[in-house]
């Protein structure tokens, strides 16, 4: 861990904290988990570059691929499911495409959001578009807006989804449910609204 | 039957390897359980059976306990059983009373984690080795004389240096190159990383010297067609291709004396037939008679037959005093005999262009490594000039993407492997285009720079000085700007954490490199073996990288995986020394593991004939009967024969059917009677 000295300053304190990586920070069994959800040899990455070089969110944004396969490979558990930039893959797949290791390092970052999911550090909006999705079938709902578009266009206001079949939310919720998904998110968000 | 004849009185030695073994089983159950074999009168053990105190051990042992069977369990064969037999023959026996059981790479190696199991397993091996020693009998190695001449396959850089080395050292060699000329792909390169030499000054004088060489038969424009025989006693069929060029000799043959080509080129300047360069990569033209470029040795032109359309001006033009050219000219066969053959037949770039993210042959200014050799060299066909193909304009940003399809293990052209000289001839690139284009600059996109040679990290630091820029990244895509032919280079810059987006001149990518596509069909005449990767395989990676497995061939070049020329010529000069070995020594030793016909079995059905791959057996009459007779040189005791005869009159020496079934029992039996 760590070398924590007393500066009795919070301000100084957080600008000379000692950064270094310790062996300690390390959890053996993050990369095991990643490598087990995510099917993919995730420590066999070798830091190319290929796959942020491939990614269409890395330079509109922070999120840094390579940086996450890296946390991987050195189980940095906490650092890498404590980065919000873990929520800004579009899973487009382009680096998997290209990664000459043969590697799927989308699937990665899917099993570092699923290991995040379970200690609950998921962004907001993504807890919000569970809730609409059990609630509607869609993540993003069509609204008044749309559905003036819709008719203007010369097509139903609801398109035929669970909009125009709500008979099947059902069966979307009781997929949601056998993974507790609606009821996480409910009490994540609550304990955030308190 | 040995066994009828004596008392078996075997020595059983258990090797240590060091913890190669001893970690992974316990040596000491393995030696407790040797000594009660039925014939083992004495098992011991040692660290390192194969250094001076082990072998010391079983010479000794053979002479205290009059043994007549010698077992040592260690290693694999292919690695010590002539050291082993070797130790046998000190100690008094024939060397063919030495039965090896391989239990390290065959079992400690395979069972690290599995104690109990490795132990049981390598008593079972020692069981069934002692089983065959008690049968082995006493046989004579055969004595074959060598020829005295070699064969090298392959004209370029490895190929040249390893003739020149056979031919200084008194042999007559036979250099065979497909192509018209000698030089390689050497003779495509500008200058030479670190030192800069100018590649065609350091070549052309070896070129010259294979030409003129007394002791060198150089055949160009020829190919191997069938390989027969066996160390010492090669028979190659050599293919001379239809040329439609006389030399001097070959036109003094016909009569035409003082005729033959001389190289003048008034026949190429006639010749209305007009094709790529090759030599150039296309970016040149020749005719359809041609000579690759002005350095060529010999200095003899030829007709590419499948362009040429035979309208005759070349022949006019000639002259009737040359009277060099033959439209007629047919492919001719020539027959040699040599005792050694030394591969160095090169390698080909991959197909860059099937990894569509770089772009190459979609995007103009995407060129290879090689393609920008000849553009940069001052007898390309830009006389050295370095122009983007798009526009002729000068780059003066440069990228070069390394590692293109190196060290990439996805599959299709990708390779897994590193190629080895990327990495150098690119900083050698970057030098080139800074010291020909003032204030132009290479960008290097890299994974890793492996300057690993003498002088290499050096030059690194030079390049490197001299306003190289290093971008540590793998290039994911390269896009073009369909207006200005400028590409932009996508990658990520790892070392700052931030993706790149860089616009370039001109990109040139390091394309991965692979064996030659004939090579597997020249590796199957010769029955040389090939690595996993497809590169020809060496005998032993560290201790006999010049040999095969096959006895009397030898390696040398990339074609035996990647190198650059330093490490050619020296791997060349090394298969040279091995190859003049037996041709020097006059003999080699055939091991004795001949088929036998039993005369008095054998009906003469002839059936074996057919099966033989060597051409080793025939039927001869003896006594009034016919029966089969082997040509013990010719036999590699493959046993093909000697499994198939159906009166069983067969018998492969060493490996007869009463030992390898004394083998079977051991193992089934374990030690009990029917």
């Amino acid at each position: 861990m760590a070398n924590v000295k007393d500066y009795g300053n919070a301000e100084l304190e957080e600008k000379l904290s000692d950064t270094s990586y310790y062996t300690t920070d390390s959890n053996p069994q993050f990369l095991e988990d990643v490598k087990k959800i995510s099917r993919t040899a995730a420590n066999m990455c070798f830091q190319c570059g290929t796959c942020t070089g491939s990614c269409p969110s890395a330079p509109r944004s922070s999120y840094r691929i390579r940086l996450f396969m890296r946390r991987g490979v050195l189980g940095l558990e906490k650092e890498a499911l404590n980065d919000p930039d873990l929520w800004l893959c579009t899973t487009c797949y382009s680096c998997t495409d290209r990664c000459p290791r043969g590697l799927a390092p989308t699937d990665v970052i899917m099993a570092m959001r699923n290991l995040a999911f379970k200690v609950d550090i998921v962004p907001r909006n993504f807890l919000k578009t569970v809730q609409l999705i059990y609630k509607t079938g869609h993540g993003v709902p069509n609204n008044d807006v749309n559905r003036a578009a819709r008719v203007k266009l010369g097509l139903p206001a609801d398109p035929p989804t669970t909009h125009s079949y709500p008979e099947f939310i059902p069966g979307i919720q009781k997929i949601m449910d056998f993974y507790g998904m609606k009821d996480k998110a409910d009490r994540i968000l609550a304990e955030e609204s308190k | 039957m040995a066994d009828t004849k004596e008392e078996s009185r075997i020595g059983v030695f258990i090797c240590h390897c060091g913890t190669n073994i001893a970690g992974s089983l316990s040596i000491e159950d393995v030696k407790k359980y040797a000594e009660t074999l039925d014939g083992v009168v004495v098992a011991d053990d040692y660290q390192y059976m194969c250094s001076t105190p082990g072998q010391s051990k079983i010479i000794d042992a053979i002479k205290e306990h009059n043994l007549n069977g010698v077992v040592v369990a260690a290693c694999s064969p292919r690695l010590h059983e002539p050291t082993f037999r070797t130790a046998t023959e000190e100690g008094g026996l024939n060397k063919f009373r030495f039965e090896m059981a391989n239990i390290r790479d065959q079992n400690s190696w395979v069972h690290m984690h599995d104690w109990e199991g490795a132990t049981e397993k390598a008593k079972d091996q020692v069981l069934i080795a002692v089983a065959k020693c008690r049968m082995l009998e006493d046989l004579q190695p055969k004595s074959v004389p060598v020829e005295h001449a070699a064969l090298v396959l392959g004209a370029g850089i490895g190929g040249m240096q390893a003739a020149l080395d056979l031919a200084s050292a008194g042999i007559k060699t036979y250099l065979v190159e497909k192509l018209p000329t000698v030089g390689g792909r050497m003779s495509q390169l500008d200058k030479t990383f670190p030192t800069l030499d100018c590649s065609q000054c350091i070549l052309t004088p070896k070129m010259v010297d294979v030409g003129r060489h007394p002791n060198i038969e150089l055949r160009t424009y020829t190919e191997v067609e069938k390989v027969e025989g066996y160390i010492g006693n090669f028979t190659i069929t050599l293919r001379k291709k239809a040329r439609g060029v006389l030399d001097p000799t070959e036109a003094e043959a016909r009569g035409y004396v003082g005729g033959g080509c001389n190289g003048c080129g008034d026949c190429a300047e006639v010749c209305p037939v007009i094709k790529p360069n090759p030599f150039e990569m296309g970016m040149a033209p020749r005719k359809a008679i041609y000579i690759y470029h002005a350095q060529v040795m010999p200095l003899l032109y030829t007709i590419d037959f499948d362009s040429c359309v035979k309208c005759g001006l070349c022949v006019d033009a000639c002259g009737p005093e040359k009277r060099a050219i033959d439209l007629e000219s047919v492919d001719t066969f020539e027959e040699i005999k040599v005792g050694t053959c030394i591969l160095a037949i090169g390698y080909d770039y991959i197909p860059i262009e099937e990894k569509r993210e770089w772009g190459y042959k979609q995007f103009d200014n995407v060129i290879t490594g090689l393609e920008f050799e000849r553009l940069i060299c001052a007898s390309g066909p830009t006389t050295g000039h370095l122009i983007r193909p798009s526009d002729g304009q000068t780059p003066m940003k440069v990228g070069f993407v390394l590692c293109a399809g190196s060290r990439d293990n996805t599959g299709g052209v990708a390779k897994p492997y590193c190629s080895r000289f990327c990495c150098m001839y690119c900083l050698k690139h970057a030098h080139q285009i800074m010291e020909k284009i003032p204030g132009a600059v290479p960008y290097l996109f890299y994974m890793d720079i492996r300057a690993f040679g003498k002088m290499y990290e050096e030059f690194y630091y030079r390049v490197q000085s001299e306003g190289a820029k290093f971008i540590r990244g793998r290039v994911a895509n390269i896009l073009e700007d369909p207006t200005t032919k400028n590409l932009t280079v996508y990658t990520e810059d790892t070392l700052l954490g931030r993706p790149v987006a860089m616009e370039m001149d001109m990109v040139v990518l390091a394309a991965a490199v692979q064996p030659k596509a004939d090579a597997e069909k020249i590796r199957q005449m010769f029955g040389v073996s090939k690595s996993q990767d497809g590169w020809l395989l060496e005998a032993h990676p560290k201790l006999n990288p010049c040999g095969t497995t096959t006895a009397g061939i030898y390696l040398a070049g990339v074609c035996q995986g990647p190198k650059d020329i330093p490490d050619t010529v020296a791997q060349a000069e090394g298969a040279a020394s091995a190859a003049s070995i037996p041709i020097h020594t006059g003999e080699v030793q055939l091991e004795p593991y001949f088929a036998q016909c039993n005369e008095e079995i054998c009906a003469g059905c002839g059936m074996c004939l057919n099966q033989c791959p060597y051409g080793a057996l025939a039927l001869v009459e003896k006594n009034g009967r016919t029966v089969m007779e082997v040509t013990e040189a010719k036999c590699k005791g493959c046993g093909t024969c000697g499994g198939f005869c159906p009166g069983g009159a067969i018998k492969m020496q060493h490996f007869t059917s009463p030992q390898i079934c004394a083998q079977i029992d051991a193992f089934l039996l374990k030690g009990e009677d029917y």
